[in-house]
């Protein structure tokens, strides 16, 4: 039986019940009053931060047009024209790749035809020639792969060497075959797809030194890894999917480092405030 | 960095395709079908080694999906008839092996030409994605007759070809 003094609350003392119901009380409390009070600290976004906060200056508002999608076509052509550059003054084909260098100096001029072909058509419809690479393609596609290809114990440089151009020359064709459906003008999808024809065919010449005669045009596994070889002609329908080739000194298990190549897309458009 | 913003002008380009996109197709189509029998007339009159007929055997397959699914976009629009001038103009030569592969060379060639007017000329995007992934291929089946089994670069980049169509003025 209890005592009537064990049912009588002592007010000096607080279950943990009580101490816990008072906390919450507070807590509202206080989140209640931050949120309708004005507070010089607080941003635009009504996240309270310490301290000064910087007057933003407004991203400009951007639209994926007929000319920043020729644009970036160009860049992406200056990039194939920069990487040929970088591997001729390099040195890199050598040996059994050696025929490369001249193929490399036809292609890289058909590049800088493209680059003054699309410009022109930039031009017309009002906008700014734009006759630098691009960026983002250089940093993350490009730069990597001749890094890799230039490591010190590198075996396979030339070898390398006609992998990047292949695999950059397919990116470029690949761009070209998916900015055709992103142009509003019919002409200007014409004259795209036409470039894209003529890059198309660097692919199938390049593909050829990797994997000569007329076994390496169709798609075939390789027996040992199951991957298939690089081919002329590796599928029915031209394709836009992520390209994957490799590059330097194999690992422990005989693999190179794969450097994934894709199509530029909004991140990588050249859009018109973007300036060399 | 900019706003990611996807924005078009509001009249973007219909995906289906329009009455002048049909007969540009239906053209297209043709030919397709008479470059896919002029490849059975080469591997059934040559003389070829057995990864000569391989590749052409592949080619030929290709050629017979594009028709397929230019039969798709076409619907009740397609006639299914083959380009009876491209098989006359070029099957005597496909026949000789001697003068067949450069024969297919040209027909790759003519087929890519075609339809990089017809793309140019297109309004609907649905065809237009299609005929940009058929040319591609295209083009690379007209280089390999440049490049394998003896590399010649100038004859892999050659695409001098008349097309079979006429540019739509104003495209679309």
């Amino acid at each position: 039986m209890n005592s009537p003094a064990m049912n009588q609350k002592d007010p000096s003392r607080f279950s943990r019940r009580d101490l816990l119901r008072i906390g919450g009380i507070g807590l509202i409390s206080t989140t209640i009053l931050a949120a309708c009070s004005k507070n010089d600290n607080t941003a635009e976004d009504g996240i309270a931060s310490i301290g000064t906060i910087p007057p933003s200056s407004p991203l400009p508002k951007v639209e994926v047009t007929d000319v920043v999608l020729l644009r970036t076509a160009a860049s992406v052509e200056s990039n194939a024209i920069d990487m040929y550059n970088t591997v001729l003054d390099a040195g890199y084909f050598t040996g059994d790749f050696a025929s490369a260098s001249n193929i490399a100096r036809r292609f890289r001029d058909d590049h800088v035809a493209h680059v003054a072909e699309i410009n022109a058509l930039v031009v017309s419809l009002g906008g700014t020639a734009f006759e630098c690479a691009n960026a983002h393609v250089d940093s993350l596609a490009i730069q990597p792969a001749i890094d890799l290809i230039a490591t010190k114990d590198n075996p396979d440089v030339a070898l390398d060497a006609v992998s990047l151009v292949h695999a950059v020359e397919t990116l470029v064709a690949q761009m070209h075959q998916g900015f055709v459906g992103q142009l509003d003008d019919p002409k200007l999808r014409g004259s795209i797809i036409h470039i894209g024809q003529n890059d198309v065919r660097h692919v199938v010449v390049l593909a050829q030194l990797l994997n000569p005669g007329l076994s390496g045009v169709q798609t075939i596994a390789d027996a040992t890894t199951g991957i298939s070889n690089v081919v002329a002609v590796p599928s029915a329908f031209g394709g836009l999917a992520i390209i994957r080739p490799s590059f330097g000194p194999p690992n422990a298990d005989g693999l190179k480092a794969v450097v994934p190549m894709e199509t530029p897309s909004l991140n990588a458009m050249v859009y018109e405030y973007v300036s060399c | 960095m900019p706003v990611l913003d996807s924005g078009r002008p509001s009249t973007v380009p219909p995906k289906q395709p329009t009455e002048a996109d049909l007969a540009l197709l239906g053209s297209a189509q043709s030919a397709e079908l008479a470059v896919r029998d002029l490849y059975i007339s080469a591997l059934t009159g040559g003389n070829f080694s057995d990864v000569q007929i391989s590749v052409l055997e592949l080619f030929r397959d290709h050629h017979t999906a594009y028709a397929q699914a230019l039969n798709g976009i076409l619907g009740k629009a397609s006639t299914n008839e083959r380009n009876e001038s491209l098989v006359g103009q070029f099957e005597v030569q496909v026949k000789n092996s001697s003068t067949a592969l450069e024969a297919l060379r040209s027909l790759e060639n003519i087929l890519v030409a075609t339809h990089t007017v017809i793309v140019g000329s297109l309004a609907g995007l649905d065809a237009t994605n299609l005929m940009a992934s058929i040319l591609m291929t295209e083009a690379r089946h007209a280089a390999v007759f440049g490049s394998a089994p003896n590399l010649n670069v100038s004859i892999a980049l050659d695409d001098v070809a008349e097309s079979l169509v006429s540019p739509i003025s104003g495209g679309g």
